[in-house]
């Protein structure tokens, strides 16, 4: 019965995984961050007045770590102040993590659209000789958005922390929790969340919204860098407008790469731990690890032959290029 | 153990550990800024961001995996598993990044450096867009970047094994893994900074040229971590309780 | 004769009025980048060594080691280092938790602090170990980044400034790590700085208050005091994250007043950043078209 809980709380983990990832690429969408923001600082020095908003904080990895920390700290205080007092009434652990875990988010994501603030005004005010202006209808319209996206993906990413610190306990396998502490976990996936969403999602913002009147099916060459589409459906675009393309292909596909990077993880972990016999007598930790990276070497040798095959099939698909 | 061999072991292990990370970034293909326009081949993100991503993956992983064992963990083993972690979390970025390059932008992926993929040994330059520097993470660079990974994690997860593992170092779990972080950020930003913040893989002439002198450096600088460790090791002050 | 000393008479007076004498004007701009680094390592390196010292003044001392961490950066990255600005800011972190772990550990040994004043006082000369190595270990990588045989970067003054980001990480970790447990033992220290995990929220948020202000001013029309006054804002709110911190791990009597002063200098220094970017951008309109290109 206990491994079973294991792998459902392996699955829930996996779904919140796939949320924050989601959440946290459309989070860098709406104020244009990391690699795509290039872009948007390169096109007022030539000459392309814009609308977008302007975020410049870091790499995406290292804000989400901030966030997450941030969150992680907030709910890892918070749970030192409450448990002992539930623990001494005899209640269950799960009243505090009910409150600590949002609470703790909410402070993340305050901390978070702040540092998103100075940045567009911070960017722009340094392109003052190119007549950039601050627009103050765009400046204050995306401060909640980013709020609330960056909300979602770090309360996901806060409850998987807690999650997996605490999976002995709720899952009934002792031994099963990792044993950093809650803050660092968030770290960790902080920065692995923001790498994965700076990796994968930027790419279908850079390449095809940012550049949306170039043709599509190649590369932007290096003379279109800068012209970026600064022209809406219905009169100029802002980085609002960017979020809701962008959701319907790129977040749902970066949640889904930092989804099956966590499910694989856990579950190879988990495989592992039962061909050595976890909860069991002869608890053997050489053979569970051994079993771990088997299946690990195995689920990589399958990435690189389905990788092969995609790029066969894109090349014998699509052919040589067209045009000049 | 004797004490002395105990320093020695760990001093050595850091400076493996370190040249592994330096390894890695070199390996993994990284194409900055212009990948994500697609006007350069490789995972479109800077060098820091992805590799410090794997790496810590990999330490999740290697942390989870020490902590089967009450005490002394198996050293090989722990930095297998973080290898593992790492080279699967870089396996699945590259993969949806090129699933968002095919059908999200249309673009086949292509090496924009060599003109025949050594592994493939097919060509490269006619799919290739004009006036860009290759687009996608062709297979050669998904191998280079698996490599990457591996190499990556390991070096992470030895500092990490070796640091945490009663048997050596002693340090309590969390000391382990933020100053295990801290050896492999410092080693990976000096190799991004020799390879100019983009690569394409071990097929990239850069590789060749800037291999030598990335892992001459990162020698210097993980032994100069390892010193100040084994200083930190030597006063015994820090010696954390059961893992 | 007397024309003539009474014409000089007249042109040294002209002169001496058209150039005022140069009065000594204590405003940001004297405090020019080695000046900024004297002082802030001096008032680093002592509050590093006396533990004992309320928290509210220890906060102030790690924004101007922020400040300072954040001119590095500047000084360095402005020539372009390849990989972005960020990076370098983690890299003074990264040394700085190597260091800061090291320092606490000789700091914790038995010559490595004095106790005076009847063990009232603690002066933990100890820390200095860690940041003396880390200057060190930050002054061979800077060689190793710019020297000809090696990487051979090119950025002038990379040396100097990977020195000073090696120590002023070690700095904002051991000030950070005094804050919240209020000594350098590591029976208080283990459990309430690095088992608990603050030391995640110590690393990130110290890596912040040194790259975030040259990243997020880049720009053409980048103005020092500006940026600078962004660092110090980041030390606010890394000093109520930390006072909450304090509250629990502490007493109230050292984390209340630390939240406060946090809550203050945030209040006011991101008032004085935001007021001046819109008073130095181009326009600030409420809303708008933009400027079209002919079509």
């Amino acid at each position: 019965m206990p491994v079973i809980s294991l792998f459902a709380w392996m699955l829930v983990i996996a779904f919140l995984a796939f949320i924050a990832c989601m959440f946290e690429d459309l989070e860098s969408d709406i104020g244009s961050q990391s690699n795509p923001n290039s872009q948007v600082q390169l096109a007022p020095e030539m000459g392309y007045i814009h609308r977008y908003f302007n975020k410049a904080i870091s790499g995406e990895g290292l804000s989400y770590a901030l966030s997450c920390t941030i969150a992680g700290t907030i709910a890892m205080l918070m749970l030192l102040k409450l448990e002992p007092m539930l623990a001494a009434k005899d209640m269950s652990l799960g009243y505090a993590a009910v409150l600590a875990i949002p609470v703790g988010a909410a402070v993340g994501s305050l901390v978070h659209m702040v540092r998103s603030s100075v940045c567009h005004v911070g960017r722009e005010a340094a392109h003052k000789r190119f007549e950039q202006p601050i627009y103050l209808d765009v400046f204050y319209g995306h401060l909640l958005p980013i709020a609330t996206h960056n909300f979602m993906a770090v309360i996901c990413i806060t409850a998987i922390a807690y999650i997996q610190c605490n999976l002995g306990i709720l899952s009934g396998v002792t031994g099963a929790s990792n044993p950093f502490p809650l803050p660092l976990l968030c770290l960790i996936w902080g920065l692995t969340v923001g790498a994965i969403g700076s990796s994968t999602g930027d790419i279908h913002y850079g390449t095809e919204r940012e550049f949306q009147d170039k043709p599509f099916g190649e590369g932007r060459r290096v003379v279109y860098h800068g012209q970026i589409c600064r022209y809406g459906d219905c009169g100029i675009r802002t980085s609002k407008d960017v979020a809701a393309f962008c959701a319907k292909y790129g977040g749902p596909a970066t949640g889904l790469a930092f989804g099956l990077i966590v499910l694989f993880e856990n579950w190879r972990t988990v495989i592992g731990m039962l061909l050595g016999d976890l909860a069991g007598p002869a608890w053997n930790p050489s053979i569970a690890a051994a079993g771990g990276i088997g299946i690990g070497i195995g689920i990589a040798i399958v990435l690189i032959i389905l990788a092969r095959t995609l790029e066969k099939w894109a090349r014998n698909k699509y052919g040589p290029f067209v045009g000049e | 153990m004797e004490p002395i061999t105990v320093y020695l072991l760990v001093l050595v292990c850091i400076i493996i550990g370190g040249i592994l990370s330096s390894l890695a970034v070199h390996l993994m293909p990284v194409g900055g800024a212009p990948a994500a326009m697609a006007t350069a081949t490789g995972i479109a993100t800077g060098c820091v961001m992805l590799m410090t991503g794997a790496a810590v993956t990999g330490l999740f992983t290697a942390s989870t995996v020490a902590s089967f064992w009450v005490t002394n963990p198996n050293v090989i083993l722990v930095a297998l598993s973080g290898a593992v972690g790492s080279m699967l979390m870089m396996g699945f970025t590259m993969f949806v990044g090129n699933l968002i390059y095919i059908f999200g932008a249309g673009i086949v992926p292509c090496s924009g450096r060599v003109a025949v993929d050594p592994i493939t040994k097919e060509s490269q330059t006619e799919y290739k867009t004009p006036r860009t520097d290759g687009h996608g993470v062709p297979t050669v660079s998904f191998v280079s970047g698996i490599l990457g990974g591996f190499s990556g994690g390991f070096g992470g997860a030895l500092i990490y094994v070796m640091l945490v593992s009663d048997s050596y170092a002693h340090f309590s779990v969390a000391t382990a893994g933020i100053v295990a972080m801290g050896i492999f950020i410092a080693n990976a930003i000096i190799a991004a900074y020799n390879i100019g913040g983009t690569i394409e893989g071990f097929h990239d002439p850069k590789f060749k040229a800037r291999i030598r002198t990335g892992l001459t450096c990162s020698l210097i600088v993980s032994a100069l971590c390892g010193v100040i460790v084994v200083i930190a090791m030597l006063t015994g002050t820090l010696v954390g309780g059961v893992m | 004769m007397g024309e003539e000393e009474a014409k000089q008479a007249k042109q040294e007076e002209k002169e001496e009025k058209a150039k005022p004498k140069e009065k000594f004007k204590l405003s940001f701009d004297y405090f020019n980048e080695s000046r900024l680094g004297i002082l802030a390592l001096i008032i680093g390196v002592l509050i590093a060594i006396f533990p004992g010292l309320p928290a509210f003044i220890k906060g102030i001392g790690i924004m101007i080691v922020f400040a300072w961490g954040a001119d590095s950066v500047r000084k360095t990255a402005r020539y372009g280092l390849g990989t972005g600005v960020p990076s370098i800011g983690v890299l003074a972190l990264g040394f700085g938790i190597v260091g800061g772990i090291t320092g606490i550990a000789v700091a914790s040994m038995r010559f490595g602090t004095l106790e005076v004043l009847g063990g009232k006082v603690e002066i933990a000369f100890g820390v200095l170990a860690g940041v003396v190595l880390l200057a060190l270990l930050g002054f061979v990588s800077g060689n190793l980044a710019n020297g000809d045989k090696f990487i051979n970067m090119k950025i002038p003054g990379l040396e100097r400034g990977m020195t000073e980001l090696g120590i002023a990480g070690t700095l904002a970790v051991l000030i950070e790590t005094s804050i919240v447990a209020g000594t350098y033992d590591p029976a208080r220290v283990l459990p309430n700085v690095i088992n608990n995990g603050l030391i995640a929220a110590i690393f990130i948020i110290s890596a912040f208050g040194m790259l975030q202000p040259y990243n997020t001013c880049l720009g053409a029309d980048e103005r020092r005091a500006r940026t600078l006054l962004m660092s110090i804002e980041i030390g606010g709110i890394a000093s109520i994250i930390l006072g909450i911190a304090t509250t629990l791990t502490l007493s109230a009597v050292q984390g209340v007043p630390l939240i406060v002063l946090g809550a203050v200098v945030w209040v006011v220094f991101y008032r004085a950043y935001m007021k001046a970017c819109m008073d130095e951008a181009y326009a600030t309109p409420g809303t708008g078209l933009i400027k079209t290109l002919g079509g």
